[in-house]
């Protein structure tokens, strides 16, 4: 399996449609693989423009995923359906999204301090188990969590 | 079951501190894996061993290598200890005692709480046993250098580029 997929983002709705209008970004590929869960939530911080990207080296960037880890997705707990980074290349980061089955939790989302968060009701992705770590980005542009060395 | 260097540690199914299912090698993923079995959130001892292991978490993870703690502690109790000494890596929780009679860990001399006796194993990606460690007096409970020692010879046995390409 390709370790991204694409996805589309024009600051109001997402589309899983690659070709759709607006901003394509790399996403976790085993987040749209699988059985869609109906009636989910999106939490997308990112912005529409391209220039709007940080490292994934860079300290908030690093800390956003230790939070993950540490306390973000143990607090949404069941509610979770999968998260990704979004990558646009090997190093830069444009943001995250976060999918849950109720958005009441979303006003805490670490990656919301790098780029502002926008809701969206989806039907569109499928439950991935939650990382175990690390959390560095890793290979050939593959967004967090995903990726591997095979 | 002999838990000794070469042989395959069992892939453990059980609920994560969230109450998640989880497979040991789903948590693995393909890196260096540290599986400890601990007494419990309540033991003084374990206490100290964790905060010790949360000082050295950040270089697991820049160094894609892994750690899980195995206890029969319910989720909801990992995850207050979890969240209270700020780790990242995951709690598998034991509570039925599925796995505890068949790994033969049980901490015998505790009559009160039924638990795992504190015990450290550094696995390879495919979960065989590289060390195996009896931490039933503290002292015998992997050191952190003893762990990074372990990490750096199974990294160095299963990253193909170890030594940098030409």
């Amino acid at each position: 399996m390709r370790p991204f997929a694409f996805v589309v983002f024009d600051g109001e709705s997402l589309s899983t449609d690659p070709h759709a209008d607006g901003r394509r970004l790399r996403i976790d590929s085993r987040c749209l693989s699988g059985v869609r869960v109906e009636g989910a939530f999106a939490h997308v911080c990112a912005q529409p423009g391209r220039d709007a990207v940080l490292r994934y080296d860079e300290p908030e960037v690093q800390q956003a995923r230790r939070d993950s880890l540490e306390w973000w997705i143990p607090m949404l707990g069941d509610e979770l359906v999968c998260l990704s980074t979004f990558a646009v290349d090997a190093s830069l980061c444009g943001g995250a999204v976060t999918v849950a089955r109720n958005p009441s939790l979303f006003e805490d989302d670490p990656f919301a301090r790098l780029f502002p968060g926008t809701v969206v009701e989806t039907d569109d992705f499928c439950e991935v188990p939650p990382p175990p770590g690390p959390v560095i980005e890793r290979y050939a542009g593959a967004p967090w969590p995903g990726g591997g060395f095979n | 079951m002999e838990l000794s260097p070469g042989a395959p540690f069992p892939d453990l199914e059980l609920p994560d501190h969230t109450g998640r299912s989880r497979r040991l090698s789903e948590l693995a993923g393909g890196d260096p894996l540290v599986l400890l079995s601990s007494r419990g959130w309540w033991c003084p001892k374990e206490q100290r061993y964790m905060r010790e292991l949360c000082r050295v978490q950040d270089e697991f993870e820049v160094a894609y290598s892994r750690i899980a703690v195995l206890s029969v502690d319910p989720p909801e109790v990992q995850a207050a200890f979890r969240a209270g000494l700020g780790a990242r890596f995951t709690f598998l929780s034991d509570h039925a005692r599925r796995w505890l009679p068949k790994l033969g860990l049980l901490e015998g001399t505790d009559t009160v709480h039924e638990p795992y006796r504190p015990a450290g194993f550094t696995l390879f990606p495919d979960l065989t046993i590289h060390h195996a460690y009896n931490g039933y007096w503290y002292w015998g409970r992997p050191r952190m250098d003893e762990l990074r020692r372990d990490m750096r010879e199974i990294s160095q046995a299963v990253r193909a580029d170890w030594r940098v390409p030409a």
